[in-house]
C-alpha cells in the first residue's frame, strides 16, 4: 500500500479481531509527519494498533503502511526504522545505562563499536551523560525513562512511538522529557507518535492527535483545528447575569453558564459586539471578555460525550461546521448529541 | 584571592567559589568544552541539548542473531554484557575445573607412569561415556545444575523486567530471539561439558604421545561420546528454557529443571527397588539419555527391560514437548506490556 510521502502512517479499513472482540474497528487513519499524539481511554485499542503498525500482529482486515512500509508483510523493515519507547519498564536493572543502550542499538544491527559510540551520544542528549556508567537498578523513574528514549533512537528513527513518555515523573523531569521530545521534533525533524493519558503533555508535544475509542476513530487532525470547532467567548458578568443568559439564548446563541461566567458560542465575526449590546440592553456589566481557548481536555471530554456518531475529521468539520455540530455536539452543549 | 585562602574556612562566601563547588576546581578548566559548561551554567542550564542524527547503516539478521548470542555468551566472562549472577559465574568456573578432573588425573598418570591411575581415569570407552553422562559427580553436581543456574533467568527475567520489549519492537523475530538465547545457555554448558571432554581426549593424546592409530581406532566413540554430550545439552537446554519461559522469576525454573531430573530418577529408581520394574525411567530424562548414550558408544547398558529405541522416543517426546511450550509462551511474550 502507497501512502503520499507527507503520511508517516496510513491505514485503510484496518480491522483486527480477537474472536467475536473487535480491538480495532475499521480504522481509516493518516498521521502526518511530525507531532501526533494518540489518545484513548483504556481499553480503546491503542495497545493493539501500536502492535499492528509495529506489524508484530496480523490485521484481520484492511491495510495499512508506517513510513512506506506495509505493516503486513514488512513488519521488520518498519521496526528498524522506527524507535519505540515503551510505557513500563523494558530495561534490565543490573545493567550500566550505556552498555543497554548499546545492546538495543546492536539489536538494530549496529556494529558494537558504532553502537557504543552513538549510545553515548543519545544518553548525552537525554540527559544521561554524567550517570550513563551507572547501574540501572540505581536509577529513578525519570532516569529510566530517559534510558529507555535514548534505547529508542540510538538508530536516529525517521518515527519515534514514544508510548506515555512521561508517566509517573515528577514537573521538573516531565518538562525535561517534554522539551526532549520537542528538541526532536523542531531541531531533529523527526516524527513522534505519543500515546498518553497527560492531555497537557500530548498538547505541548503534537500538533496532531488521533483519538480512539472502543477500537474505532473517534477524531484525528490538527489540534488547533478541532479546537477551532468549538471557540467559545467566555465574559465575567456582574449583575443581570440571567437575563442576559436568557437574552442572548433568544437571539439564537448557544451559552454555558457557571455562576458569573458565560461561554458564548463564537459563531459569528461579530460576536462580541452582539453580547455587548445584550449586556447594554439588560443593564449587566460585562468585566472581562476574551476568547476561551479550549485545552485538549475540553476537546477531548467533548468528543468522548459525542461517541457513537459518525466519525469526523477536522476537515469534515472545518468544511461544514454548522451541520457538523448538530451531529456531533451533545445536547448539553446546544446541538444534537446524547 | 589565592586557592588556600579560599578553601579556609574562615574565608568569606563568594560567586567564585559557589562556582567551585558547583562545578569543581578550575585548575585545568581553560578549555573550550568548560567554558561552553560555564556559559550554560550561567544560564541555568545544566548542558545544552543537540540532537546529533546518525546516517550509518544497520546489519542484516545475521548481525542481530549474533548480537544477542555475544550479549548471553560474553556476560560470563566480561561486564558490560548480559549481566549472570556472580554465584553463576563461579559455579561455572568450579565446574569447569572440576569437570577436568580426568584429564588431570591422566596427565598426573602419565608423569608418575602408574598404568592403574591410568587405568581408572585415562581415555576409555566407560570413561569417555562417564565424562559426559556419568550419574555421580558430573549428572548429580555439574551439568543439572548448571543448567538450572544458566536458564533460571534467562527468558523468565525478560518477562519479569519486560526487556522482551527491546528484543520484539526491533527487527528481531520471536525464533530468532528464543533460538539465539537457546544457542547461547547451551553454549555455555558445551564449554564446561564438551570442551572439557575435548580437552581430556587432547590430554590423553599429548601425555601418552597417542598415534594415528589409536587416534582413528578411538575416534568413533569418541564422536559418539560428543553426540551423546550435545544430547544431553540440548535436552537440559530445551527443558529448563521451557521452564524459564512459563515463569516470571529465577528461582521456579532452575529448581523446577533440579526437580524434573532428580524427581524422575528417585522415584524410578524406589519403584525399580521395589517391584524391579525400570519402565519408570522413561519419565527420567537423564536415564533416557543415558540409555541412548550407553546405546551409541557401546557401553555395557544398564536398563535391561525394555530397548534404547523406547528410551530415543521418550527422550524426542520430552523434547518436542519442551520446545512446544517454549514456541508457545514466547510467542505469547508482549512487546506493549506484559
Amino acid at each position: 500500500m502507497s501512502a503520499p510521502d507527507d503520511l508517516i502512517i496510513h491505514t485503510k479499513g484496518l480491522t483486527k479481531s480477537y474472536g467475536p472482540h473487535v480491538a480495532l474497528d475499521n480504522l481509516n487513519l493518516s498521521v502526518p509527519r511530525g507531532a501526533t499524539g494518540l489518545l484513548g481511554q483504556n481499553g480503546a485499542g491503542k495497545s493493539t494498533f501500536l502492535k499492528t503498525i509495529l506489524g508484530l500482529i496480523a490485521a484481520t482486515s484492511g491495510e495499512g503502511s508506517v513510513l512506506g512500509y506495509d505493516i503486513q508483510t514488512q513488519g521488520p523493515a518498519i521496526r528498524q526504522r522506527i524507535g519505540y519507547m515503551p510505557e513500563y519498564d523494558a530495561l534490565n536493572p543490573s545493567m550500566d545505562a550505556i552498555h543497554q543502550v548499546r545492546y538495543s542499538g546492536e539489536l538494530l544491527g549496529m556494529n558494537p563499536k558504532v553502537a557504543l559510540n552513538r549510545a553515548h551520544e543519545a544518553l548525552q542528549f537525554v540527559g544521561m551523560g554524567e550517570q550513563r556508567y551507572r547501574e540501572i537498578s540505581s536509577f529513578s523513574t525519570g532516569m529510566k525513562q530517559a534510558t529507555k528514549l535514548a534505547c529508542a533512537i540510538i538508530h536516529d528513527p525517521d518515527l519515534i512511538i514514544a508510548d506515555e513518555p512521561s508517566n509517573g515523573l515528577d514537573m521538573k523531569t516531565r518538562d525535561f522529557m517534554i522539551s526532549t521530545l520537542n528538541t526532536m521534533v523542531h531541531d531533529g525533524q523527526r516524527s513522534v507518535l505519543m500515546a498518553s493519558h497527560l492531555m497537557d503533555d500530548v498538547e505541548r508535544v503534537c500538533d496532531n492527535i488521533v483519538l480512539l475509542h472502543k477500537g474505532k476513530l473517534a477524531a484525528q487532525g490538527r489540534i488547533e483545528d478541532l479546537k477551532a470547532i468549538d471557540r467559545e467567548i467566555e465574559i465575567h458578568v456582574w449583575g443581570g447575569a440571567s437575563p442576559l443568559e436568557a437574552t442572548l439564548k433568544d437571539r439564537g446563541f448557544r451559552v454555558r453558564r457557571e455562576g458569573r461566567v458565560m461561554r458564548i458560542a463564537h459563531t459569528e465575526e461579530d460576536t462580541t459586539s452582539h453580547i455587548l449590546q445584550a449586556a447594554s440592553e439588560v443593564g449587566a456589566q460585562v468585566r472581562k471578555m476574551h476568547e476561551y481557548e479550549a485545552s485538549l481536555e475540553d476537546l477531548f471530554l467533548a468528543i468522548m460525550d459525542n461517541l457513537g456518531y459518525a466519525v469526523k475529521s477536522s476537515d469534515d468539520l472545518l468544511n461544514n461546521p454548522v451541520e457538523a455540530r448538530q451531529v456531533d455536539a451533545p445536547r448539553t452543549m446546544g446541538g444534537a448529541g446524547s | 584571592m589565592s586557592q588556600n585562602e579560599r578553601s579556609n574556612p574562615e574565608a568569606p562566601v563568594q560567586g567564585q567559589a559557589r562556582m567551585d563547588v558547583a562545578w569543581g576546581a578550575n585548575d585545568g578548566d581553560e578549555t573550550e568544552a568548560s567554558a561552553q559548561t560555564a556559559q550554560a551554567a550561567a544560564s541555568g542550564e545544566i548542558f545544552e541539548q543537540h540532537y546529533t542524527p546518525w546516517n550509518g547503516t544497520l546489519n542484516p539478521r545475521w548481525m542481530r542473531n549474533w548480537a544477542i548470542l555475544r550479549h548471553h555468551v560474553l556476560g560470563v566472562f566480561s561486564k558490560g554484557h548480559r549481566p549472570w549472577s556472580m554465584p553463576t559465574r563461579i559455579f561455572i568456573l568450579i565446574t569447569f575445573l572440576a569437570a577436568m578432573g580426568d584429564a588431570a588425573l591422566t596427565l598426573v598418570s602419565s608423569l608418575f607412569g602408574e598404568s592403574e591411575l591410568h587405568t581408572i581415569f585415562g581415555v576409555s570407552r566407560d570413561n569417555l561415556y562417564g565424562h559426559v553422562l556419568g550419574f555421580f559427580p558430573r549428572n548429580t553436581l555439574y551439568y543439572p545444575l548448571i543448567a538450572a543456574l544458566l536458564v533460571g533467568g534467562v527468558i523468565s527475567e525478560d518477562r519479569q523486567h519486560g526487556t522482551s520489549a527491546l528484543y520484539f519492537s526491533r527487527p528481531v523475530s520471536r525464533f530468532d530471539y528464543v533460538g539465539m538465547k537457546f544457542l547461547a545457555v547451551a553454549l555455555i554448558q558445551a564449554i564446561v561439558v564438551l570442551l572439557t571432554y575435548c580437552l581430556y581426549f587432547l590430554t590423553e593424546i599429548l601425555a601418552f604421545g597417542r598415534g594415528w592409530a589409536w587416534m582413528v581406532d578411538v575416534f568413533p566413540m569418541f564422536v559418539a561420546g560428543l553426540l551423546a554430550g550435545v544430547l544431553l545439552i540440548f535436552t537440559y537446554t530445551s527443558i529448563g528454557l521451557s521452564l524459564s519461559s512459563v515463569s516470571r522469576g529465577r528461582f521456579f525454573p532452575g529448581i523446577g529443571l533440579l526437580a524434573i531430573l532428580f524427581g524422575t530418577k528417585t522415584m524410578a529408581s524406589i519403584v525399580k527397588n521395589l517391584f524391579e520394574r525400570e519402565v519408570l525411567y522413561l519419565f527420567s530424562p537423564y536415564d533416557c539419555l543415558a540409555h541412548v548414550g550407553q546405546t551409541i558408544m557401546g557401553t555395557q547398558p544398564t536398563y535391561t527391560q525394555y530397548p534404547w529405541t523406547y528410551s530415543l522416543v521418550a527422550l524426542i517426546a520430552m523434547n518436542a514437548t519442551a520446545l512446544y511450550v517454549l514456541a508457545t509462551r514466547v510467542a505469547s511474550m508482549e512487546v506493549t506490556r506484559e
